[in-house]
């Protein structure tokens, strides 16, 4: 050919996140794909893009194997004889055949312990307990991945838990996680899990509560007895009584502060420090120091025999204080996926052999006829096979008006019906389900991080020991060069500088923001996949949108009825007598808006299609007919009258029919694949908030262009095919922009695939969406705004956390270290250090819980327009 | 004597803490298990 091989998008990946990792995948695919230099890494959208021709099914497997779970991603034409291949349009291809082609790769059974690839499905998720802070999340993720055959580990700070990919025995990944230093058990029911947790985390608030409230008695009570009836001074008189309180405190200490002390030693010895170090080491110290005070005093110069033992109970107590007020506000911040499971149907009303009755949920199976009376959650997914009624979906969609839904039509699980007794027959269940999908969805967004997360946790992976080491120079330095007591001075300038720089605000910043932000969106009805498109969602500049179904509904509709003589109603009685005999779509738009006008159809008689022109037939006696101007005018029927409104409808993109009844023209109707009630609203908050919005359609210039200027769309690609979406997507990424492709998910999976982030408009059952990063519940535009606003609201809430958290750090440590005794004589006191850890960490998680309180421009309750498009 | 003593568990403390957590064997394997991780 003597041309570079084209480079096709053919794998989604994950766990690569450095130029590092697309080197390694670089190099690995070379033999496959002859050299480097063609396979191209793209480590924002996690893609990999490999020439046409390279088997992606062996992409995919070599990949995995080198540590990055990765799936192919097929296209179409992408097999051979597809109809799609063959006349490069895609509305050729039945959806079910789509599908297929869009499925994700998964290795045949018999291949699979070789190949494996893992997917959702294969990973272990674990809950861990004792995770506390950004150092731990690298302890914990270091000891799975070095357990063979975990391809990929992670850890998720905000609800503790651990994902490793890969075919590792469970047993073997507990036993990492343990010999870490933490506790780890296999969740195996997610739904038994999270109730579970629920109940530990209760529990383990009054645990905490109740050891805060001993250490914190325990200091209190050292520092008053201290300061009202002797003094923290040790002297002859005394000394026995501080070293039985001594003994007392190392006792309340290991009691209220053990897990600190335990959790510190295991890190220890796999070479790690946490924040279990700091506070082991910041209290150990005091104690220690203290200790040696109060049994040989004579040792030290008689400024420097003052003891600490109310520091290191009352570090304990703030630091468990802070532990407890963290869980709480945590527990907040899963509500999202709390309320999605709250949906859930306990029970089903199952007709079987004839009778009804109430089963367990878990009992249902697929082909089950169940019975939903008004007022009940429907249990599982299906389709109605009798009755009709409105069906309120918002709890899934957010679309906030229920939908009218008869036989036929599909349901899904958590809905509520609202108005009559309806039977449908089960077609998903258990984890099938619409709503089992979104909440594993939301979860695992929630849990996943986005680059900005992997950067602090990298920091904080150097961070403590680095700590360490100032608190030991500080105490060098105040020995050498500080006032006396000098022993005194720098022991607290090293247990202070311990005590403050823990790193547990650093680690909470970003996975706390991501699950409020991510339990917001789904709120929306924006169900968000992986943490990396909540925050590039947040820089998009220009948004991409397909046009049929995107901004139009996607199916022919009445935009207009005019009249002559202004009886709209016996205008379309007529047509709709005439179109009641064709199947043709633009008969079906006109006998749709007649049944919703609740117009009394005519009988018309002697029906007839003219290839080319219209309809006709007869009506008392007399023609009608319906059709284009040109067939009217060559008949004798001048249309003059109505040119306005025939012009008014072109320029709307729509198709004009004229009616005639005899030689008398009645009126003109406007069909066309009419613009969604809420497009244009929407793409003007996309403009409010700077941001380009351009279409890409298959129509002819003229239509496009219509569409574009009733839409308000800035600029637009006519005569497109689909499968040059994903051209014109990298194109303008190329240009600089950063794009969203909003369409749906099947035929512009390619050009989803593509962009930044990409936007599948679905409905609510159609969540599955593999190739878009957002999957959009509701068919509204507005969840693209919606969506960028969240993203917007949450990135910034993670820089107020990082920034406070970095700050925090970055004063704290001087201060503690004594920076500031030089020029104002201020020492800070190790329990002032403690109580600021405490507040750091605290105020991350309130700042983060700021964020459940965030509205966008557009609520789904504002939308009176819905209530007209139903 | 004593503060050439305290100076000297200082650079001593600082050395254990440089070699255990960066350059021992266990350590470096950590650090390089964590690249491979990001």
């Amino acid at each position: 050919m003597g041309e570079a091989p084209v480079l096709r998008t053919a794998l989604s990946i994950s766990g690569a996140s450095c130029q590092g990792c697309a080197k390694k995948i670089r190099n690995a695919l070379e033999p496959l794909a002859g050299s480097t230099e063609l396979v191209e890494v793209n480590l924002e959208a996690q893609t990999v893009a490999l020439p046409e021709g390279v088997d992606v099914a062996e992409a995919a497997r070599i990949v995995t194997e080198t540590g990055y779970p990765a799936e192919a991603i097929a296209e179409p034409g992408a097999e051979s004889g597809s109809c799609c291949a063959l006349k490069k349009t895609t509305s050729c291809c039945s959806s079910k055949a789509q599908e297929e082609i869009y499925k994700p790769y998964e290795p045949a059974a018999e291949a699979a312990s070789a190949t494996e690839v893992p997917a959702d499905g294969d990973a272990v998720v674990l809950a861990v307990t004792g995770a506390t802070c950004a150092s731990c999340v690298n302890s914990i993720e270091k000891a799975l991945m070095s357990v063979p055959g975990v391809t990929h580990a992670h850890m998720n700070l905000a609800d503790n838990t651990a994902t490793a990919s890969g075919d590792a025995d469970p047993q073997a990944l507990i036993n990492a996680v343990e010999s870490a230093g933490y506790g780890a058990r296999v969740i195996e029911d997610p739904d038994a899990a999270d109730d579970r947790k629920q109940e530990e985390d209760k529990k383990q608030y009054k645990v905490l509560l109740v050891k805060m409230a001993i250490s914190l008695g325990l200091g209190l009570g050292l520092m008053i007895w201290g300061m009202g009836f002797g003094s923290m001074m040790v002297t002859g008189a005394n000394q026995l009584t501080w070293i039985n309180l001594g003994i007392l405190t190392l006792g309340v200490m290991v009691a209220t502060g053990g897990h600190f002390y335990t959790g510190a030693w295991k890190a220890f010895k796999h070479h790690n420090a946490n924040m279990d170090t700091l506070i082991a080491l910041g209290t150990g110290t005091a104690w220690l120091y203290s200790m040696v005070v109060a049994s040989v005093p004579e040792a030290l110069p008689e400024m420097a025999r003052h003891v600490y033992f109310e520091a290191s109970a009352m570090i304990i107590g703030l630091i468990n204080l802070g532990q407890a007020l963290e869980l709480r506000a945590k527990g907040k911040t899963s509500e999202a996926v709390r309320r999605l499971l709250d949906l859930r149907a306990k029970t089903a009303r199952v007709i079987r052999d004839g009778q009804e009755q109430d089963i367990p949920v878990e009992e249902v199976q697929k082909g089950d006829r169940i019975r939903v009376r008004p007022g009940e959650k429907l249990p599982v997914d299906g389709v109605i096979a009798e009755g009709s009624t409105r069906i309120d979906e918002s709890m899934l969609t957010g679309e906030p008006m229920p939908v009218s839904k008869g036989e036929g039509n599909e349901v899904s699980a958590g809905t509520l019906n609202t108005h009559g007794s309806i039977i449908y027959e089960a077609t998903r269940v258990g984890s099938e389900t619409a709503l089992a999908q979104i909440i594993k969805l939301v979860k695992k967004a929630q849990g996943s991080k986005p680059a900005i997360g992997r950067l602090a946790d990298k920091i904080s992976s150097v961070f403590v020991p680095s700590v360490m080491l100032i608190a030991v120079v500080s105490a060098l330095v105040w020995y050498n060069v500080g006032p006396e007591p000098a022993v005194v001075h720098m022991m607290v300038a090293a247990t202070t500088v311990l005590i403050i720089a823990c790193p547990c605000a650093l680690g909470l910043a970003t996975p706390m923001s991501v699950m409020v932000g991510v339990g917001k969106a789904a709120e929306y009805g924006a169900l968000i996949r992986q943490g990396d498109a909540l925050q590039t969602a947040g820089k998009i500049d220009l948004v991409i949108l397909d046009k049929t179904g995107t901004i139009t509904q996607g199916h022919p509709a009445v935009t207009r009825v005019h009249a002559v003589d202004g009886d709209e109603k016996r205008l379309l009685a007529l047509a709709a007598g005439l179109e009641q005999h064709s199947e043709h779509p633009l008969a079906e738009a006109i006998l749709a808006r007649a049944k919703e006008d609740e117009v009394s159809v005519e009988a018309v008689t002697g029906f007839e299609a003219l290839n080319g022109k219209g309809v006709q037939g007869e009506f008392n006696g007399e023609t009608v007919r319906l059709g284009n101007r040109r067939w009217l005018e060559a008949e004798g029927l001048p249309v003059d009258a109505l040119e306005d409104s025939a012009q008014t409808i072109t320029q709307e993109a729509g198709t004009p029919l004229f009616l005639a009844l005899g030689q008398q023209v009645l009126g003109v109707i406007g069909v066309a694949d009419a613009i969604k009630p809420d497009s244009e609203a929407a793409i003007r908050r996309l403009h409010d908030a700077g941001i380009k919005v351009m279409m890409v359609t298959g129509d002819v210039d003229a239509t496009a262009n219509a569409i574009a200027a009733k839409a308000g769309i800035d600029d637009y690609r006519a005569e497109v095919l689909p499968e040059d979406k994903a051209e014109v997507v990298s194109e303008m990424r190329g240009k600089g922009y950063t794009v969203a492709m909003v369409g749906d998910g099947i035929n512009d999976a390619p050009a989803l695939a593509a962009a930044d982030v990409g936007f599948a408009i679905g409905t609510g059952t159609d969540v599955a969406i593999e190739s878009a990063s957002i999957t959009l519940m509701r068919g509204s535009l507005h969840g693209v705004p919606d969506a960028i606003e969240i993203s917007r609201a949450t990135v910034k809430n993670i820089h107020q956390n990082l920034f406070g958290a970095f700050v925090y750090n970055s004063l704290g440590i001087p201060v503690a270290a004594g920076l500031l005794y030089p020029v104002w004589g201020i020492l800070m006191s190790p329990i002032l250090a403690g109580a600021a850890m405490s507040l750091s960490s605290v105020t991350v998680v309130t700042n983060a819980n700021r964020l459940r309180l965030f509205k966008t421009s557009h609520t789904p309750a504002h939308s009176s327009e819905k209530q007209e498009e139903n | 004597m004593a503060a050439f003593l305290v100076n000297a568990t200082g650079v001593a403390l600082m050395a254990a803490i440089v070699w255990w957590f960066w350059l021992s064997d266990s350590g470096k394997s950590t650090a390089k298990n964590e690249e491979h991780h990001h």
